[in-house]
């Protein structure tokens, strides 16, 4: 039930607009209804009475004093069914009596002071009722009605007052159709309800449209921005005043951010030149240390704080590279990354590879290979290195066959400045910046990092594996 | 060039804190040298006297490192080379194409240095031009651009190759179907790379292979000759580019 119920803002008030407005004029159109019904149905109990009380008194029921000397009567008799008299009262056993219209027939009567024993009253189609239906039968063919338009009058409503006198048995009985509008209430107030509905609902639907397309826009953009951190595609300023301050406030925002982003990109630009620089004076200083050894040690240190620096500057980069996406053969890349570990004598293996084109930013992914083999080399002593395709993904596995990494502890490995086994670090080096690099620049690739400790069949740890893999566009 | 005056080098940076000790260093390898903080002063000295090989900052306040490359190759016709502090690829392919010889990423090795010095100094005495044609090799489906030194199948990917490998490459496309021995390529390929000259062509070759062929054991576009040597089984078209 609750996955049906809408979930944006324009679905879920649009919802409740309707459910309100359809139970407001649903009430308010019962109402009416019942008014109109009770309006013609006193009318219909008039005419009963009228027939009754005409029935009982007659002419010189008029006192002298109101009696016109030349009043009109005679005339022509009264339309409809004729009174009738009958030794009991009018309803079968199975018909409902209306209770409601014989009270107020009772009250009617009683206002003209007559005595009343019992009143008893039902509705009956036409059709079903015997004497009505003969009359009206003859009536009809007598002015040669349509078959259709007769069966259409013999299913019009009827109603039957049978009327008791005090101290008679004989009932009195007469039949009142209801009046043509009467059967004809139902359908103009329906239509008069749907349209107002409609009307109503289309002007909500126009206003929350006009609240929530901007909204939308707004969302996307929220979205767009998120990983494109540039002020391209800012949307207009649209929709109701709330809105368009809204909108006005966020790329007012957009813009501080862009400006933070490019004031730290420029901030770290110049740190890198400004540290790089007296690192390269102290490169070219110690060539005339004497000490062979001590010179070494000396320029890998040196080169140890230039990695951690191109590191830190590359994880502070990552996320809004300034290189654009290039198409680039995956394979051969994999393969001079790998090359460039052989030529430096590391035992790397190379295997399978295929080739795959991919829309990617050829440096940022030798850096996190780079960032990957080297791991696997410092920590696993080997490196496999090999490609393949997974569904849709092209999957670079880097395997080595070192002591893995606990379980519980393989997600922080990929924090920055998190390294495997803290006593070992001095010897190995290093700012644990590698793997968060590395897993940053699959992310910005639209792919991801995973590590996995590899088992043998008695269950030892045989290795780490390495998947980073790259959606293949 | 060994044997006569001494080479004369001009070096330009601003940060006096690497220039000096720097200047000193090329100094003590032999090297003439004459130190610059700015373009401006760089001009200067140029006017009246004579250098044989430029090493010029990038970034510098004033005139800039690229545009004064530029003045420098086109008017003076001298080598430079570039000292970044940028690993970026960016600079590094302006550099190249407005005409510089060579770069070195802050920090280098000193001794890294001195080696592409040599080497870009070899190049320009041999007269191999400075900068290559502004135009593309079309082989097979490939296209090499060798300004920006970059490889790019028929599908329009790039296929990364390293600097070794173009060279390699750039040998077999200034002389397609001809068989070329070991000592030849050797020669061709020897570039700033200290470590270079006592690696394998073979191994280069297949490495090359591994890039370009569509199946690198049974290789159709760079062919071994019997007797000892390699050629590249493939007619080579050359198209101009266009200006980005």
């Amino acid at each position: 039930m609750k996955a049906l119920l809408p979930r944006s803002l324009m679905g879920q008030m649009l919802l409740a607009v309707a459910v309100a407005l359809l139970f407001v004029q649903s009430l308010s159109a019962f109402l009416v209804y019942s008014a109109q019904r009770d309006s013609y149905e006193t009318g219909m109990l008039n005419v009963a009475a009228f027939r009754i009380v005409m029935e009982t008194r007659g002419r010189d029921a008029l006192r002298g004093a109101e009696r016109p000397e030349r009043a009109p009567f005679g005339g022509p008799r009264p339309r409809g069914f004729p009174l009738e008299t009958t030794s009991s009262a009018p309803n079968t056993a199975s018909e409902v009596r209306d209770g409601h219209a014989e009270t107020k027939l009772g009250q009617i009567l009683g206002e003209q002071s007559l005595k009343v024993e019992r009143i008893v009253i039902v509705h009956r189609r036409l059709g079903d009722d015997k004497r009505a239906s003969e009359r009206f039968l003859a009536h009809a063919r007598h002015h040669g009605m349509a078959r259709e338009q007769m069966d259409e009058i013999l299913g019009n409503h009827l109603i039957v007052v049978g009327v008791q006198l005090e101290g008679q048995d004989d009932w009195l009985v007469t039949r009142v159709l209801s009046p043509r509008a009467m059967n004809l209430l139902l359908s103009p107030l329906i239509f008069q309800t749907l349209g107002i509905y409609a009307v109503l609902m289309a002007a909500v639907t126009f206003i929350l449209r006009r609240m929530t397309r901007p909204l939308a826009a707004l969302t996307r953009r929220v979205e767009d921005f998120a990983v494109a951190r540039d002020l391209d595609g800012q949307i207009p300023v649209s929709g109701p005043e709330d809105m368009q301050r809204l909108i006005l406030a966020h790329n007012a925002m957009e813009t501080r951010i862009v400006d933070l982003l490019d004031e730290k990109d420029v901030m770290l630009g110049a740190i890198g030149h400004d540290l790089k620089t007296p690192l390269a004076a102290l490169r070219v200083r110690i060539e005339s240390v004497e000490d062979d050894i001590e010179r070494a040690r000396m320029a890998t240190t040196i080169e140890d704080i230039v990695r951690t620096l191109d590191d830190i500057l590359s994880l502070a980069r990552v996320g809004r590279p300034s290189d654009p996406l290039e198409r680039t053969e995956l394979s051969a890349l994999v393969v001079s990354v790998v090359e460039e570990y052989e030529d430096m004598g590391e035992p790397v293996e190379l295997g399978e590879t295929c080739r795959m084109a991919l829309e990617l930013r050829p440096t940022w992914l030798r850096r996190a290979l780079r960032n990957l083999i080297g791991n696997a080399l410092r920590y696993g002593h080997t490196a496999r290195v090999s490609l393949g395709k997974d569904g849709g993904q092209a999957v670079i596995v880097i395997e080595d066959d070192g002591p893995g990494i606990p379980d519980n502890s393989i997600e922080s490995m990929m924090n920055p400045f998190t390294r495997g086994d803290p006593s070992r670090n001095s010897a190995t080096g290093g700012a644990g910046l590698g793997l968060a690099l590395a897993r940053a620049i699959a992310d910005q690739h639209g792919g991801s990092l995973t590590l996995a400790n590899r088992h043998s069949a008695e269950g030892r740890v045989e290795g780490l594996t390495a998947r980073l893999t790259i959606p293949l566009g | 060039m060994n044997d006569t005056a001494p080479v004369r080098l001009l070096l330009v940076d601003d940060e006096a804190a690497l220039r000096e000790p720097l200047g000193e260093y090329l100094s003590r390898q032999g090297f003439t040298v004459t130190q610059a903080s700015s373009a401006a002063e760089a001009r200067t000295f140029l006017r009246d006297h004579k250098a044989d090989l430029v090493l010029l900052d990038i970034m510098m306040p004033g005139e800039d490192g690229l545009s004064f490359c530029r003045h420098l190759v086109e008017a003076q016709d001298l080598p430079v080379i570039f000292l970044t502090a940028r690993g970026e690829a960016t600079d590094r392919i302006v550099g190249l194409e407005i005409g510089a010889d060579d770069y070195v990423v802050k920090p280098f090795e000193p001794r890294e240095l001195v080696a592409r010095i040599r080497s870009v100094l070899r190049r320009a005495a041999r007269g191999v031009p400075a900068a290559p044609e502004n135009e593309a090799f079309v082989f097979e489906g490939w296209t090499l651009d060798p300004l920006k030194r970059r490889l790019t199948d028929a599908d329009g990917a790039v296929v990364a190759i390293s600097s070794v490998e173009f060279r390699l490459l750039m040998a077999f496309l200034e002389h397609p179907r001809q068989v070329l021995d070991r000592d030849r390529l050797l020669d061709m390929v020897q570039g700033r790379e200290a470590h270079l000259f006592d690696r394998a062509v073979d191994n280069q070759v297949s490495r090359l292979r591994r890039k370009i062929e569509v199946d690198s054991r049974n290789p159709q576009l760079i062919q071994t000759v019997w007797g000892g040597g390699y050629m590249l089984a493939a007619d080579v078209k050359r198209v101009a580019l266009e200006d980005e």
